[in-house]
C-alpha cells in the first residue's frame, strides 16, 4: 500500500472537520438547545453540520440529554452502524453522572458505560453558545489529526 | 343541573359519599367497590362523556389502593370525581373500556406501574418498562433512591458517587 | 396471468427517523397502504412521579418544568395552582397577571415549534429553519424575564420569583407587533401553499363522536367542532378578565387542526396585550416558607396547555413532600390512542403529516 503523505493527510482531516455529519435523533429534553442551532438564530449547516437520517451517513453522533434502559439498546445499535472514523459528544449533566434525574430507576447514569464518548458538554441544558464552542473544539481537534473510532 | 345529578345518584346508590366542593362545578363520589360499575356508567348515561384519567394513590399502612376516576360532560361542564378502595393483595377491578374506549391505555399504565389487574382488558402488555423485574414501581415499598445508589453509585465521605 | 402473492411487511417507524420524534411505532403495510399501527412507548420514561414524592414543593417546581420540554410554563402554572388550592394560599394580582404573560408567550412559543416540525415533516425545510429562528425572539423575552431560557423555574408558591421590569414590557410589545407580521409571513408561504393544502386536507380526519370517544383535548377536539377549552370552562388565575375566545373549526382533519393552531397563535398575541395593557402595580408573590407542607387533602387541577387539558391530582398527607402526584398529560391519549386509529388505512407517506398534525410531545406521554 502507498504510504500516506503528510499533506494528504492534512487535507484529508480539513476536510473530515468541515462536513461533519450528525445522525438525526432528537433523544431529550437536553435536545431542545439544538433547536437554535438549526434555526436562523445560530445555524449550524455554516460549520458544515448537517442532520442526516441513516446512520450510515453520519460522522458524528450527539446525544443530547437522558438515556433511558430502554434507549440505550437502540444507542447502541446505532452507533455500531456508523462507519469508522466517528465521533461522540454528550451534551449535558445526565449522560455525565445522571444529573436532575439522579434517582430515577429507568435511566442510564453514565453513557460511557454503552459507547466511548469523545466531547463532554455540561449544562441543563447548555447554552447555545456552549455548544457553539464544543462544535469549534471538535473541528480544532479533528483537524490536528484527531483519529475518533 | 348539579343538583339533578346529585339527586340521581343518591336515590339509585344511597350508600354512597357525595360531595359538591364549594365552586359549584364538581362532585366527588365514595363509593363501594360493588356500586363502582354500575355507578360509572349512570354517569356516562348522565353526560359525562370525557375520561380525564384514572389515577391510584397506595396506602400501604390501610393495606388498601384507591382508585380515582376523573370524568367531564362536555355539555354540562361539570367535573365528577369517584373514588373506590379495593384491597392491596390481589388488587383488581372491572375495566371501563365498554363505557369509554381511551381508557384503555390508562389502565395498561396503571397494570405496569402499580399492578392491579383490569378484568376485561384485552391488552395490559408492558407499556414504559422494558425487562423490568423488581415490583411494580410506583408502590410505596419500592425505594427508588435505595434501589439506584446500590445499582449506579458507590459512597465516598457520604456522597453518592457515579460508578466506573 | 399469473397470480402475485400479496404480502405484508411490518416497518418500524423507529426511535431514530426523521419525522418521529424518540417515539416507536410497528406499521404493518401491504403495499402502500398501512393496516395496522402499533405504538411503543417508553423511550422517554423517567419516573417522574415517583421523583416528586422525594422532593419538596420549591424543589419539584424546579422538576415540573421538564414533563414537557416544548411548553414548560403550563407544567409550571398546574403544579403550583394545584398546591395553592390544597393550601388556600393568597397569589397577588400583579402575580396572576405575570403569571398569565408567560404562559401566553410559551404557548405562542409551543406552536412555533410545531410549525417548524410541521415544515420539516411535510418537506419546507426552509420554513423549520426560519420559524426555530423566530422561537429564538420568545426565548430571548424569557431569559430577560426569569434568567432561563428554556426550563424558567419561574412560578413558584405565591407568585413568581421575579418581577418584570419595564424594559420587558417594551421588548414584549415589539416582539408581538414582529410576531404578527410573521404570521402574515407563514400564511402566505406555508398556510396558503398549496402543496401544504393537498397533503393535509382530508388527512387523517376524525369526526366530534370518534374524538369524544377517545379522548382527544385541545387543538385536535377544538377541529373537530366541540368548543372544550379549560380557559373558558374551568377558568383559573385572571382568565375570565380577559377577552378572549376557544378556536373551533368542523372539518377535523389535520388542515383543520393545523389552522387551529395558527389562529391560536393570533388569539393568544391578543391576550397578552390585553394583560400587559392591565398590568396592575403591587407586590409580585407572597412569603411562603420553603418547608410548606400543604394540609391533608386531595386537588385535581386542569389547565390547557398548548397541546390540550394538562391535569395534576395532588394527594397531600400533611408533611411538606406530596404524597403522591398524577400527571395527565395531553400527549397520552393523543400518541396512543387516536394516532394508531386515524393511521389506519393511510399511506405511508401520510403517517408523519397525520402524526405531526396531532402535535404530540413524546416527553409528556412517558414522563
Amino acid at each position: 500500500m502507498k504510504k500516506l503523505t503528510p499533506s494528504f493527510v492534512k487535507s484529508r482531516d480539513e476536510a473530515r472537520a468541515w462536513s461533519l455529519w450528525a445522525i438525526n435523533y432528537f433523544t431529550a429534553c437536553g435536545f431542545m438547545e439544538l433547536l437554535p442551532w438549526v434555526g436562523s438564530g445560530y445555524d449550524m449547516e455554516r460549520f458544515g453540520l448537517l442532520a442526516t437520517p441513516s446512520p450510515r451517513h453520519a460522522d458524528v453522533f450527539i446525544v443530547a440529554g437522558y438515556v433511558t434502559k430502554k434507549a440505550a439498546k437502540r444507542i447502541k445499535m446505532i452507533y455500531d452502524q456508523m462507519p469508522s472514523p466517528k465521533y461522540v459528544v454528550a451534551l449535558g449533566s445526565c449522560p455525565m453522572t445522571g444529573g436532575m434525574y439522579w434517582d430515577s430507576y429507568a435511566t442510564v447514569k453514565r453513557l460511557d458505560e454503552i459507547i466511548p464518548v469523545d466531547l463532554w458538554v455540561q449544562g441543563c441544558p447548555p447554552r447555545p453558545e456552549n455548544i457553539g464552542h464544543a462544535v469549534v473544539m471538535a473541528i480544532n481537534a479533528i483537524k490536528s489529526g484527531f483519529k475518533g473510532h | 343541573m348539579v343538583n339533578e345529578i346529585v339527586s340521581i345518584l343518591k336515590a339509585r346508590f344511597p350508600d354512597s359519599l357525595l360531595d359538591i366542593p364549594s365552586e359549584g362545578r364538581s362532585i366527588v363520589v365514595t363509593v363501594k367497590k360493588e356500586d363502582f360499575y354500575p355507578l360509572l356508567s349512570q354517569l356516562k348515561e348522565s353526560g359525562f362523556d370525557h375520561f380525564s384519567d384514572v389515577s391510584v394513590v397506595d396506602y400501604p399502612d390501610e393495606q388498601r389502593f384507591e382508585m380515582v376516576y376523573h370524568l367531564w360532560s362536555h355539555q354540562k361542564k361539570i367535573r365528577a370525581i369517584v373514588k373506590v378502595a379495593i384491597p392491596r393483595e390481589s388488587p383488581a377491578v372491572k375495566s371501563v373500556i365498554d363505557l369509554w374506549t381511551g381508557a384503555q391505555v390508562h389502565e395498561r399504565e396503571n397494570h405496569e406501574l402499580f399492578g392491579i389487574g383490569f378484568e376485561g382488558n384485552p391488552n395490559l402488555s408492558e407499556l414504559f418498562l422494558e425487562d423490568w423485574e423488581e415490583i411494580p414501581p410506583f408502590r410505596k415499598d419500592f425505594d427508588t433512591r435505595k434501589y439506584v445508589k446500590e445499582k449506579y453509585y458507590r459512597e465516598e465521605e457520604g456522597y453518592p458517587i457515579v460508578k466506573g | 396471468m399469473e397470480e402475485r402473492e400479496i404480502s405484508f411487511a411490518t416497518l418500524p417507524f423507529g426511535p431514530q427517523h426523521p419525522a418521529s420524534s424518540h417515539f416507536h411505532a410497528l406499521v404493518k403495510v401491504e403495499g402502500e397502504g398501512v393496516l395496522e399501527l402499533e405504538p411503543h412507548p417508553g423511550y422517554l420514561h423517567r419516573g417522574f412521579e415517583k421523583l416528586m414524592e422525594y422532593r419538596t414543593h420549591p424543589q419539584n417546581c424546579v422538576l415540573v418544568d421538564r414533563i414537557c420540554v416544548l411548553d414548560p410554563f403550563a407544567n409550571e402554572l398546574g403544579y403550583v395552582n394545584a398546591v395553592e388550592k390544597l393550601g388556600n394560599l393568597e397569589v397577588p394580582e400583579r402575580g396572576r397577571y405575570i403569571r398569565l404573560i408567560m404562559t401566553e408567550f410559551g404557548r405562542i412559543q409551543s406552536h412555533i415549534t410545531w410549525i417548524g416540525i410541521m415544515g420539516m415533516a411535510l418537506g419546507f425545510d426552509s420554513i423549520c429553519r426560519i420559524a426555530w429562528g423566530d422561537r429564538e425572539k420568545i426565548i430571548r423575552l424569557n431569559e430577560m424575564a426569569t434568567g432561563g431560557r428554556l426550563y424558567p423555574c419561574y412560578f413558584c408558591l405565591g407568585g413568581t420569583r421575579r418581577d418584570i421590569s419595564p424594559e420587558f414590557v417594551k421588548l414584549a410589545f415589539e416582539t408581538l407587533n414582529y410576531l404578527e407580521e410573521q404570521l402574515d409571513f407563514y400564511d402566505r408561504v406555508f398556510f396558503n401553499n398549496e402543496s401544504f393544502i393537498t397533503r393535509t386536507k382530508g388527512v387523517g380526519k376524525l369526526t366530534a363522536k370518534e374524538a369524544i370517544e377517545l379522548g382527544a383535548t385541545g387543538p385536535n377536539l377544538r377541529a373537530c367542532g366541540i368548543d372544550y377549552d379549560v380557559r373558558k370552562d374551568e377558568p383559573y388565575e385572571v382568565y375570565p378578565k380577559v377577552n378572549f375566545r376557544a378556536i373551533t373549526r368542523v372539518e377535523g382533519d389535520a388542515y383543520a387542526r393545523s389552522l387551529c393552531r395558527r389562529d391560536e397563535i393570533a388569539e393568544s398575541i391578543s391576550i397578552v396585550r390585553q394583560l400587559l395593557r392591565d398590568l396592575p402595580e403591587g407586590p409580585f408573590n407572597t412569603e411562603v416558607n420553603p418547608l410548606y407542607a400543604a394540609p391533608k387533602g386531595e386537588c385535581y387541577f386542569c389547565v390547557e396547555a398548548a397541546r390540550g387539558e394538562l391535569c395534576f391530582h395532588m394527594v397531600s398527607d400533611g408533611s411538606p413532600f406530596p404524597y403522591r402526584v398524577k400527571v395527565r398529560g395531553p400527549s397520552f391519549s393523543h400518541s396512543l390512542v387516536e394516532f394508531p386509529r386515524l393511521a389506519k388505512g393511510a399511506m405511508i407517506a401520510d403517517i408523519p403529516v397525520i402524526y405531526w398534525s396531532l402535535d404530540p410531545c413524546p416527553a409528556d406521554m412517558d414522563r
